[in-house]
């Protein structure tokens, strides 16, 4: 199996009225594992299934390979979709499930069904081609879906959500099983989730979505430390979010008032003195003493014990603060009133725009 | 019943008023189920002459019964044939098709349901006039299958709409043709619902017969024959075929009730 | 359409379309046109046709007996142009009268004897009166079986009600006939305790009462009322009926407020299936009268077809039926404010 690169370009896709996804263009590199993050209903489904081919766009190509896909059905493009409901064939055992797409192609029955039994295998499943989708457990559904889907040999492997059903620990298992599994087959994987854990533990790149549009695109770590508008920075982890106006901008320092004094951070983006701005602070980035350039005092309102960290709440000129600290020593005894401080490269400084979860 | 809704008197009322409702519905058949064993050769209770099996023995002589027998089920085998698949393609349609159009189409497809079926015997057998074909079983597979498909397709559409469409999107997804998508993933899934329908529709075709008479001219089927004999008198050979009837159905019944009392998986 | 393709390809929903299409015309639409247009037009066939070739002919022959006794060549030539003249008039007559020309009109439906609209209105009121008699008797039983609760007893219930539904709807009329025969149970009860004397015809004649075919007609169609109402009754929340109680709600109260507005499709449909069932009913009226009688407007209708041979004024009897019925159906629809879809469940 060889993976192929898929270009977006300018893809707009309308219903009706509504636009479910602004022009976009995107170019995702052969055998990377890709994942497009956002919350419900921001077109990231949408984008996954004009790529597999049930939707055409309204707009612009989507080449995969660098064919352009226009006119072709979910049938004659080299993808392969699972599903978020999965969608195994519930009256067909498991092996024929897998061996669908062969059987498709054409292939004797002798041979696809031992192709199946390989690629169940491969997932960790041999010996149950015989059952009924409904008689396995949810992470063995999951791996049977993989198994369908890999065995039409695609050379993109579009998920949709697919671990959505499963409970926490099963979640994060299939996450290292996922991983591997594109690693070993080399294909490109387009994944497309609502929950950054997910996103970020396992692709090469991330490119998170709001409202028909991608806000971004990085390597995962970028997309945490560097966030390039609010809405990222907001919907992938926390932020103490504070609101001012911008004093002064020398390079890409920036100078804010805010209700809780004079703070400094990183510019993001074109700004100008006077523009109402948002600071954004990482709450571990947050320490309980003044040594850092920009401080302020607070008063503890409570605090959380998480396991391995603690996140403190505390509240200042009337607004909240989020501290994450590892658990220890230090995280006990707090006094009711702190002098809290973060660095100058700790605050992110953005013009006004929307946030996650308004 | 429901004793936590109702008085005890009043629910002693109403099991008596059911009960009592049931007897009614009842006792007419037991009484010509019986009648069918006396040796009197006039269907009564009343007057009874002994037991008897010789109004079997006439029924399995009666020729014309008989071939009105082979009639009916070669009629009904031809509405299986005529509206199972019409029933199928209106259904199908009907889950794709958009809210304003949907309802129109919806409208005149269900419509036969809710007209007399003399109505539908009647402009049937006008129409296949037209073409020179008189009445007769033809017409009759007709007449019928233009209302027996409306309920084919309820049934159908019942099922469709707990179809998940996902599960045609994958196998299209996985390379299938449209046919084979339909043959392997949407035939499948509708097989239990067509086998209701067929038997739905060989029961409602069997015992039609406002219908049927406008529509069979002179040929005759199981159900025509019988009141057409009526008119010349009453016969206990007549409810040889209500027992067979009402012995057919409580087999049926039971046999429903006990598969479908297992407890599921 | 474009959904159904992207569904099932192109040639697949080709073929449904096109077995829709058939379905909707072949079986549905066009016989219904071809009986509405049928019940437009008629032969006009004058009734002095038949008598002016009558004439014509007596004509001839005294112009005959002229001729065979006339001897003037001149006079024979005459007569025989006058013969020839009146034979080609009765031949164009005798054709007009064979194949009398179609005329289009309402005539069917106003040319309706008086003896007919009585029974035409006759069967409606009838109907109607089936219809509410079954409305009243199954809605305890609708209740009371929609909100049993042990399952076992739902169970037979069900068939209770099932296998007599299940059962043919002739059979079940033939039922009655023995009943209500001169020799029926009835009578043979009576006989018993000598209060009709079967030996020398002295029985009473249920079956020449029009009410026999009434209590025949609710027996078979009185089911179509109660499965709409169990079906939609099922659906109720029965804590309503319970916090209804909790708030001092009289059970007539419960009924009128909770009960009966939630079962209101259920009842929309058990009325219009039996007015239906019982209007255009031919098998209760038949039977009961041994097709004797002509008392409901169905009969009129099969006559016109099989014995008159008047299919022009039988379609207009069956467009008339129609009407009614469909108007039924749009009250029921408008009174109890429930669409096409909640009806065909």
């Amino acid at each position: 199996m060889r993976g192929k690169d898929v270009r977006l370009d300018q893809v707009a896709i309308r219903f009706g009225g509504s636009t479910a996804v602004h022009p976009t263009s995107l170019a995702i590199e052969a055998g990377e594992f890709f994942s497009i993050l956002g919350p419900s209903g921001c077109g990231k489904t949408t984008i996954l299934r004009a790529i597999s081919g049930f939707i055409e766009p309204s707009e612009g190509r989507v080449l995969l390979g660098g064919e352009d896909m226009a006119g072709k059905g979910p049938n004659e493009r080299p993808t392969a979709l699972i599903f978020q409901n999965l969608a195994l064939f519930p009256l067909m055992s498991v092996a024929e499930n897998v061996a669908f797409g062969l059987e498709a192609r054409g292939v004797g029955r002798r041979e696809r069904l031992a192709r199946a039994e390989e690629l169940l295998d491969l997932v960790a499943l041999g010996g149950f081609g015989g059952k009924k989708p409904a008689d396995l457990s949810g992470g063995q559904r999951q791996r049977v879906a993989i198994a369908r889907a890999l065995a039409v040999e695609p050379s993109v492997l579009l998920l949709d959500e697919p671990l959505s059903a499963l409970d926490l620990k099963l979640r994060q298992h299939m996450r290292t099983e996922l991983r591997a599994i594109q690693k070993r087959v080399g294909i490109t994987f387009i994944y497309i989730t609502h929950d950054q854990g997910e996103a970020l533990a396992m692709s090469d790149r991330v490119a998170v979505m709001s409202r028909g549009r991608i806000e971004q695109v990085a390597a995962a770590d970028t997309i945490y430390a560097d966030p390039a508008t609010p809405f990222v920075s907001t919907f992938v982890g926390e932020q103490n979010v504070l609101p001012g106006t911008l004093v002064s901008l020398a390079k890409d320092e920036a100078t804010v008032d805010t209700p809780v004094g004079r703070v400094t951070g990183r510019a993001k983006g074109d700004l100008a003195p006077g523009a109402a701005v948002l600071v954004m602070v990482r709450p571990e980035r947050m320490a309980l003493d003044g040594r850092r350039e920009n401080s302020l005092t607070a008063r503890l309102t409570a605090r959380h014990l998480e396991g391995a960290s603690v996140n403190l709440d505390f509240e200042a000129k009337g607004r909240r603060f989020l501290v994450v600290m590892p658990n220890g020593p230090a995280a006990r005894d707090i006094p009711d009133e702190v002098t809290l401080s973060f660095g100058r490269t700790d605050a992110l400084v953005y013009a006004e725009g929307p946030l996650a979860n308004g | 019943m429901s004793a936590s809704t109702e008085s005890r008197g009043a629910q002693l009322v109403l099991n008596i008023y059911v009960g009592l409702f049931c007897l009614y519905l009842f006792l007419p058949l037991a009484v010509m189920s019986a009648a069918a064993f006396n040796a009197f050769d006039y269907p009564s209770v009343t007057q009874w002459h002994g037991f008897t099996l010789k109004w079997f023995v006439a029924l399995a002589h009666d020729q014309r019964l008989l071939q009105g027998l082979y009639n009916s089920v070669m009629v009904a085998l031809g509405v299986i044939a005529v509206s199972i698949p019409t029933g199928l393609a209106g259904a199908l349609i009907l889950t794709r098709l958009g809210e304003r159009s949907g309802t129109l189409l919806y409208s005149v497809l269900v419509s036969p349901v809710l007209t007399p079926g003399i109505i539908l015997g009647i402009s049937s057998l006008i129409f296949w006039r037209e073409f020179g074909v008189p009445g007769g079983l033809f017409v009759a597979v007709m007449a019928q299958s233009s209302f027996i498909a409306s309920y084919a397709m309820l049934l159908f559409l019942a099922r469709l709409q707990r179809q998940d469409r996902t599960l045609e999107e994958a196998a299209l997804d996985l390379g299938a043709g449209h046919f084979l998508v339909f043959r392997r993933i949407t035939l499948p899934f509708l097989a239990p619902t067509a086998f209701t329908a067929a038997v739905v529709a060989f029961l409602q075709s069997f015992e039609n017969y406002n219908t049927t008479v406008f529509a069979v001219g002179g040929d005759w089927t199981l159900v025509t024959e019988i009141a057409s004999r009526l008119r010349f008198g009453l016969s206990p050979v007549i409810n040889v075929v209500g027992v067979i009837f009402v012995a057919l159905t409580l087999l049926a019944a039971t046999a429903y009730v006990v598969l479908k009392g297992k407890p599921a998986r | 359409m474009g959904s159904l393709a992207r569904a099932y390809g192109r040639p697949l929903a080709a073929l449904i379309a096109a077995i829709t299409v058939v379905w909707v015309l072949v079986l549905v639409l066009v016989p219904l046109g071809a009986m509405i247009e049928q019940s437009l037009w008629w032969r006009e066939s004058k009734g002095d046709t038949s008598l002016a070739i009558d004439r014509l002919y007596n004509d001839m022959s005294t112009l005959q007996l002229d001729r065979s006794s006339a001897t003037d060549p001149a006079r024979q030539a005459a007569l025989d142009a006058q013969i020839a003249e009146k034979q080609a008039q009765a031949t164009a007559l005798e054709a007009q009268e064979k194949n009398p020309p179609k005329v289009y009109g309402f005539d069917n439906f106003t040319r309706i004897s008086e003896l007919h609209l009585y029974i035409f209105a006759r069967t409606i009121l009838y109907a109607l009166m089936v219809t509410l008699l079954a409305l009243v008797v199954c809605y305890p039983v609708a209740y009371s079986v929609a909100l049993a609760s042990g399952p076992r007893k739902a169970v037979i219930l069900t068939v209770a009600l099932i296998v007599p539904y299940a059962i043919n709807e002739l059979l079940r009329v033939y039922a009655w006939l023995m009943i209500l025969d001169y020799r029926g149970v009835i009578n043979g009860v009576l006989g018993w305790f000598g209060l009709v004397d079967l030996d020398n015809r002295g029985w009473i004649p249920f079956l020449e009462n029009p009410s026999a075919v009434f209590v025949a007609m609710i027996y078979t169609y009185v089911l179509f009322m109660v499965f709409p109402m169990v079906n939609t009754l099922e659906t109720l929340d029965r804590n309503q009926i319970e916090a209804a109680r909790d708030l001092g709600a009289s059970s007539f109260r419960i009924h009128r407020r909770v009960i009966i507005p939630h079962a209101k499709p259920g009842i929309a449909v058990g009325c219009i299936m039996t007015f239906m069932l019982s209007a255009g009913s031919y098998s209760v009226p038949q039977i009961m009268t041994r097709g004797q009688g002509g008392d409901w407007f169905s009969q009129l209708v099969y006559r016109q077809f099989y014995e008159s041979n008047n299919w022009n004024m039988g379609s207009a009897y069956a467009v008339s039926l129609l009407v009614v019925c469909t108007a039924f159906i749009l009250i029921m629809m408008r009174l109890f404010g429930v669409g096409l879809r909640d009806i065909a469940k």
